[in-house]
């Protein structure tokens, strides 16, 4: 039921649909519990998540989160790789999502995740229409500018999540 | 039960204020930045968040829980995630809030097995809440309001009555979910907590309050309490006594969060200017001394978020027991070594000074060096008929039981 989209091991193929391989299982069974109560809208994955309990969400997060995630098909470029990784430290991405990017409890894995999504999600935040459960995401977008955000957007989705 | 509520609490709570139309020119920076030092800046520190679907008792290391010898604890109810503030009605039921959820839910004995059902829904961090006399009262963010005759109603709860509104009304983010306690006066006490970690608050931030429920007056009770979310009322002297978070980005060890007791109206606890009662803040305490401020009871060391505190007024404990404090201590992730965790307990002489500050129920805290450091959040403690403690863990959504004897 998941794996037509997110791919046969969690790995999605499509630019635009994340990987669910190697995400915190927090953060999975958070996610659907935002898709399902309607905080978090998406055509797609809305009427899914709409009729999962919460015994379901845990099993799925527990499931996904074991997978492991392959490395991403996408390059980065030579001069965001460096940029990319100064606006990551400059914006304190890391003081949440982790040294490596790789996510943590309730925070998303970024390393590697697909760079379509990624774009979508952080203009998001930063218009205030995507889901944050706590606000310190959408604070956290505030201060980026459309180019930063293509340069960490082509910086993270080329790090290999290990 | 007010379905219009979701977007609006949208707003209140995640929406930074960067987004109002009226928007200041510099939009001041979010809590878990606001008055962190340059030199922290790489500081790998992050709030955390609870389990929004719960988890399942069985797989959490429910035996690594600690209470003293003779004691016992036990898991007593699950699946109400982010299981927060408790109070209990005259039939049994237990009423529990929460934060983060919309839900209040009812734990109830039903052909002799405890179940947990949802009893309200769509509100607005329903945090406070208080059984009296038939009527459970409701501190959801922006209001305070009244069910009546709950008990008899649980399957159909009726709509809620207003007693006050108006409580967040500029649907910022801050420290505004509320604690709920029904004071011997018959009023409700209640907290409005500081827009930020270190701001100066507005007129009635920062302060606790208590509203008549026949009247809807309100009167301020205290001030210069930067988050209190947790209180109760001294079995004996009737006073009001509270817990209290200190700030954070002030370090590792300071300053400490606070139990205090409040035996005027109109005390001063000093936030923003100074902490801890003699701790003068690095910026709004320049041109203030402590002295000016009343003290805290007891400083309960740093970081560790002071959350449900109540005197133990039941039969079960060993008669030592008699009107201690209990204290839950949610724990903060704003330090290296992570502390806090437990169930604490307070022991006081007649008079109300400490004579002994010690862990009561301990083993949330794994490993204080890990992130996360621990696997639950005690948040809310409750004395039953029985005289049994009840904990409630909103990371987890389950609430135990402790027990002595038997
Ligand atoms: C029809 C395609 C489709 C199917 C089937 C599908 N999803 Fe999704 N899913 C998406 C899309 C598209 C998004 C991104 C939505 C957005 O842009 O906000 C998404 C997002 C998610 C997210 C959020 C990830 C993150 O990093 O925030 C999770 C978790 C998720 N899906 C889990 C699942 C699970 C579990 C299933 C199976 C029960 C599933 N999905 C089935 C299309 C799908
Ligand atoms: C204060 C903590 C914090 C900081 C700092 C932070 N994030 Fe986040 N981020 C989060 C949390 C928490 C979420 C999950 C939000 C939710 O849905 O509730 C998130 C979600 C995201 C997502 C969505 C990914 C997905 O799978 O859905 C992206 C992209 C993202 N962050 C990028 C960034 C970038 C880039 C930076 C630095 C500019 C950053 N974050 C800084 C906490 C933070």
């Amino acid at each position: 039921m998941c794996i037509g989209c997110h791919g046969g091991d969690g790995n999605s193929t499509n630019k635009t649909i994340p990987s669910l391989a190697g995400q915190p299982r927090q953060l999975i069974a958070t996610q659907l519990f935002q898709f399902r109560q309607g905080n978090r809208k998406d055509p797609q994955m809305s009427p899914i998540a709409a009729n999962l309990s919460n015994a379901d969400m845990n099993d799925l997060a527990a499931y996904f989160a074991t997978l492991k995630a392959t490395p991403p098909s996408h390059r980065t470029s030579a001069d965001n790789a460096k940029l990319g990784a100064e606006l990551a430290k400059k914006y304190q991405c890391t003081q949440c999502h982790g040294p490596s990017l790789l996510g943590q409890q309730h925070i998303p894995r970024l390393a590697g995740q697909q760079p379509d999504y990624l774009r979508t999600q952080l203009k998001g935040f930063k218009a205030n229409t995507r889901a944050d459960m706590d606000g310190n995401m959408t604070s956290a977008a505030q201060a980026l500018s459309d180019n930063d955000i293509d340069v960490l957007v082509d910086y993270l989705a080329g790090l290999t999540a290990e | 039960m007010r379905p219009a509520f979701i977007a609006a609490a949208f707003a209140a709570f995640f929406a930074a204020s960067a987004f109002s139309q009226d928007k200041p020119a510099a939009s001041p920076p979010p809590s878990w930045q606001q008055g962190k030092p340059s030199a922290l800046s790489e500081s790998t520190l992050h709030p955390f968040n609870i389990e929004m679907t719960g988890r399942s008792a069985s797989e959490l290391p429910i035996d690594k829980l600690k209470v003293p010898a003779g004691f016992k604890v036990q898991v007593w109810a699950e699946g109400m995630p982010g299981a927060r503030s408790m109070a209990l009605g005259d039939k049994g039921t237990v009423f529990v809030g929460t934060r983060q959820l919309s839900e209040v839910y009812a734990v109830t004995e039903r052909d002799g097995k405890r179940v947990a059902t949802v009893l309200l829904k769509g509100l607005n961090a329903p945090n406070g809440i208080v059984f009296n006399k038939g009527t459970l009262y409701i501190a959801e963010r922006d209001r305070i309001t009244r069910y009546d005759d709950i008990e008899s109603r649980l399957d159909n709860a009726p709509e809620a009555k207003v007693i006050v509104d108006g409580l967040d009304p500029d649907k910022q983010p801050g420290h505004f979910w509320k604690f709920l306690a029904m004071g011997p006066d018959g009023k409700l006490y209640y907290n409005v907590g500081a827009p930020g970690n270190i701001v100066m608050p507005g007129y009635f931030q920062a302060t606790i309050s208590r509203v008549d429920p026949k009247t809807g007056v309100i009167e301020t009770v205290a001030q210069g309490v930067r988050n209190s979310v947790g209180f109760d009322f001294h079995p004996k002297t009737k006073e009001l006594w509270f817990t209290n978070h200190g700030r954070d980005w002030m370090g590792d060890d300071s300053p400490n969060d606070t139990l205090n007791r409040v035996s005027h109206k109109g005390m001063n606890f000093g936030y923003p200017f100074c902490h801890q009662g003699d701790m003068p803040d690095p910026d709004f305490g320049k041109h203030r001394s402590c002295a000016e401020f009343d003290k805290p009871t007891l400083k309960l060391g740093a970081h560790i978020a002071p959350i449900g505190m109540r005197f133990y007024t039941g039969k079960m404990f060993p008669a030592e027991y008699q009107n201690n404090i209990f204290i839950a201590m949610r724990g903060s992730w704003n330090r290296t070594e992570k502390q806090g965790y437990n169930v604490m307990r307070v022991v006081l002489d007649p008079q109300g000074k400490v004579l002994k500050y010690e862990p009561f129920l301990t083993g949330f805290l794994l490993d204080a060096k890990a992130d996360p450091p621990m696997w639950g959040r005690p948040n809310d403690v409750m004395v039953m008929r029985d005289g049994a403690l009840l904990v409630s863990d909103d990371q987890n959504g389950i609430i135990y039981r402790v027990s002595y004897g038997k």
